[in-house]
């Protein structure tokens, strides 16, 4: 009987099944939705690279920190995308995923997680994309330490998760805020080192600078696509982990505490 | 069946707490007997709806769902805009485990609706009548002991109120419906028993005309 065997679903099953048909859901609506979504999916972080490397190379600048200036910015941008992106689709998830809340099976924090895993896809997609397509322009984009730029791009997602859960919560118990979360990742593009670098600054500058875990990942990934490039000093690597740990669960933590508020109308 | 017990309910705004909606509902819902949920505007009779779903969570109290219950099918809820009918279809099938007969599902979904083509448009170009189509349709494809209308069928025209109403002779047997609507004759083609939502409380007739009767009597006070 399949009905008998239907009852038997196991939390852990009916939580698979519903990741599964949110992730669907959400691909389709993200790469198919619109005129060519999918294309300006692509267009938009290559068109942000393109005319960065198009304005250093007008100001005439060509190597940072031994690095050639297109390849350090194309590895900023994809990571600091990574990072922002996956902040924003998480942080935006309540409001776009409220009608699913129809399905008792479906609890908010399962539309995040989709989210999450798919910005997380496309980004990777994303960053083959752009660098294949600097391979073509004579660039060697071969990484030297693969897993140092893995785990950084992995600590990027995990921070941006962490942000944008409790971004959420944020946005969604007082809505005013929405507008100062969003202008602050504005100038965390600048500081977190993605057009300037962050090593050039005077150490206690840069003491500052670096308690932001996504300057730590930016530099990280172009040390780990290059052991010649001069890093910041202060890298670390852990410190990612660390906050990308801390913010993802004190972003938990608030949607269990707030579970009720978030979803009441 | 279902077991409503002791539940309490209230909403909260931005500065105030308002009035409590529920105030100590408690009910046993058999599972082979279609109730009307009546009541006033305001009475309570969506928040009951939404709790017995399992989408809303009481303030006190709790409901135990002894059998298979829907979703509550409200005013185009759970339908999202810019998907068409069908994915909308494939995404309920896929929440509720039905990844293998996906096809079959679907199948049964759009003979159900008769939407015809309309099934491959998005929603949100839909008329409120074909979201209730649609919601019947894919609530029907599932075999639920119990099934949640909130006032779906007053937007669905004849043919489609009949189509309902037979296909919930055919479950009779082992389904039933728990349903809100305004129109006595809808309640009365429907439903043997009624609730009666009044001042937070629910009181249950076992015959849906003495239950419409005490609701006129309240109104007239």
């Amino acid at each position: 009987m399949p009905n008998n065997q239907h009852l038997a679903r196991s939390s852990l099953t009916i939580t698979l099944a519903v990741w599964k048909a949110l992730f669907l859901r959400e691909a389709l609506s993200r790469i198919f939705s619109g005129r060519a979504a999918w294309f300006w999916l692509l267009a938009e972080p290559v068109i942000g690279i393109v005319f960065l490397i198009i304005i250093f190379t007008v100001i005439r600048m060509r190597v940072v920190g031994g690095m050639d200036i297109a390849i350090w910015l194309t590895l900023g941008m994809l990571g600091f995308f990574m990072f922002q992106r996956t902040a924003m689709q998480v942080m935006n998830a309540i409001g776009a995923n409220r009608v699913l809340l129809a399905y008792r099976q479906v609890k908010l924090i399962d539309t995040l997680i989709a989210r999450a895993v798919l910005e997380g896809f496309l980004m990777i997609f994303i960053s083959y994309i752009l660098l294949a397509g600097l391979s073509l322009f004579g660039y060697s984009v071969m990484p030297d330490d693969p897993l140092l730029m893995g785990g950084a791009f992995f600590g990027l997602w995990c921070t941006g998760i962490g942000f944008g859960l409790i971004a959420s919560v944020v946005i969604t118990l007082i809505p005013g805020l929405k507008k100062v979360v969003k202008f602050t990742l504005g100038p965390m593009k600048i500081l977190s080192g993605v057009i300037f670098p962050i090593s050039s600054m005077p150490p206690q500058i840069r003491e500052w600078l670096m308690l932001n875990p996504v300057a730590h990942a930016l530099e990280a990934i172009r040390l780990g696509f290059s052991p010649y490039y001069h890093a910041v000093p202060e890298l670390s690597v852990i410190y990612i982990f660390i906050c990308a740990l801390v913010t993802v669960f004190f972003g938990l933590a608030l949607h269990r505490r707030f579970a009720l508020r978030l979803v009441a109308k | 069946m279902i077991i409503v017990n002791d539940v309490y309910k209230r909403y909260k705004t931005e500065r105030e707490e308002n009035d409590w909606v529920l105030q100590g509902v408690n009910l046993i819902i058999p599972s082979n007997v279609n109730v009307a949920l009546i009541g006033k505007n305001g009475a309570g009779k969506s928040t009951l709806m939404s709790i017995i779903g399992g989408v809303d969570q009481p303030n006190k109290g709790y409901v135990e769902r002894r059998c298979r219950v829907s979703w509550s099918m409200g005013f185009g809820g759970g339908l999202q805009g810019e998907l068409t009918g069908r994915q909308n279809a494939k995404f309920v099938c896929r929440v509720h485990g039905h990844e293998n007969d996906i096809q079959e599902r679907l199948a049964s979904i759009q003979e159900f609706s008769g939407i015809g083509e309309a099934f491959d448009r998005p929603v949100k170009s839909y008329s409120a009548g074909m979201k209730s189509r649609l919601q019947f349709g894919m609530s029907l494809a599932f075999d639920f002991d119990v099934y949640l209308s909130d006032e779906v069928t007053s937007t669905g025209d004849l043919s489609f109120r009949k189509k309902v109403a037979d296909a919930f002779k055919k479950l009779a047997d082992h389904s039933s419906l728990i349903m809100v609507s305004h129109d006595e004759a809808t309640l009365k083609d429907f439903c043997t028993a009624g609730i009666l939502m009044l001042d937070g409380k629910a009181h249950w007739f076992d015959k849906i005309d003495d239950a419409l009767n005490a609701y006129k009597k309240g109104m007239s006070k």
